[in-house]
């Protein structure tokens, strides 16, 4: 019967949880392009090649994440002390860039995430997808900027 | 007593392979891993639940918002609405901030490259209420934008986009960036 008393701690319903210091670095990415493969697989939704997407989903209030080397995807519910993740300033302006962050990370249901305290460095875009995939989505560049 | 700890541990077990699709009538994307997933659940703010950083109004559309599922107590992160055109879903679901309500839509369940638990929300019903399509976004921006000008979709016409861009390019590299790659791609 003893044995049995942890399961009822464990079904109780979860209000908070305990955050976790770390420091990750990471790609600034739009989590709905990236999870839901609707533009294409994960490596050509990144970098350069989708910067202008990241631009729109970004200002059109879809989560950011922050996607670490080791493809961990980490959901931002602040970035650099910034609250509006849905469609702020502070995201949108970084959209694309490989930033190091400093912050709490906390773990839900299967998903990580991530309160960034303070950007500690960013090192703008470096991944240059753009050289293997072109643009994604093709139309993301109009052709009104096709040279004469 | 044995009976309930049994209860207790059966609702502490992972909600992987629950099935919501039963009278969903959300529309196919073709995405991966989506499943139909029609469920009732309350509004919160994910900062309040987690960290205790709480905002009035769940931040009232400015911070992101998750779906906290009556079933198995999982917290969703909903984060696109119906519309096919960029947006998010928190311009429909904060207004709800607190309240219950049955939502439509499409869970992406793709754990291999961290995909659980995400969702398109494509339609709402408040407590009471009546269905509703989840697609205010745009509707919102517009209201917020009065003098975006030209045309053509939000996307092309926003001034904070359309700033990121005479500043970075397309690609984000720099306008010389982008020139340079004009001559191959068109």
């Amino acid at each position: 019967m003893r044995a049995l008393i942890p399961l009822l701690f464990l079904a109780a319903p979860v209000h908070a949880a305990d955050g976790e210091r770390v420091q990750i670095t990471g790609e600034v990415i739009d989590t709905w392009c990236y999870f839901s493969g609707v533009m294409g697989g994960p490596d050509a939704v990144v970098g350069s090649a989708h910067h202008t997407c990241a631009l729109w989903c970004s200002a059109g209030g879809i989560p950011v994440g922050l996607l670490a080397p080791d493809g961990t995807v980490y959901m931002v519910l602040k970035m650099d002390g910034d609250d509006t993740t849905a469609g702020g300033d502070t995201s949108l302006h970084i959209a694309s860039h490989t930033i190091e962050a400093d912050g709490m990370l906390y773990r839900r249901d299967g998903l990580n995430y991530l309160v960034v305290e303070e950007i500690t460095a960013d090192r703008d875009i470096v991944n240059a997808t753009h050289e293997d995939f072109g643009v994604i989505p093709g139309f993301a560049i109009p052709n009104s900027e096709a040279p004469e | 007593m044995i009976r309930l700890a049994l209860i207790a541990a059966l609702a502490a077990a992972p909600a992987i392979a629950q099935d919501f699709s039963d009278g969903s009538e959300a529309r196919e994307w073709g995405l991966f891993g989506e499943k139909k997933a029609l469920f009732t659940a309350v509004v919160r703010d994910p900062l309040c639940v987690l960290t205790g950083d709480c905002a009035d109004d769940c931040g009232g559309g400015a911070r992101q918002v998750v779906l906290i599922r009556q079933e198995d107590n999982a917290m969703v992160f909903p984060l696109k609405n119906a519309q096919s055109a960029f947006n998010g879903a928190v311009a429909d679901l904060a207004p709800f901030c607190g309240q219950k309500i049955e939502v439509d839509g499409l869970l992406i369940d793709d754990p291999e490259i961290g995909a659980t638990n995400v969702y398109l929300v494509q339609r709402l019903r408040p407590e009471g209420g009546d269905w509703q399509r989840a697609n205010t976004w745009t509707d919102d921006w517009a209201a917020k934008n009065p003098g975006a000008e030209g045309s053509g979709p939000w996307f092309r016409r926003d001034p904070r986009i359309l700033n990121e861009i005479e500043q970075e390019g397309y690609l984000g590299l720099g306008p010389d960036v982008d020139q340079a790659f004009f001559k191959d791609w068109f």
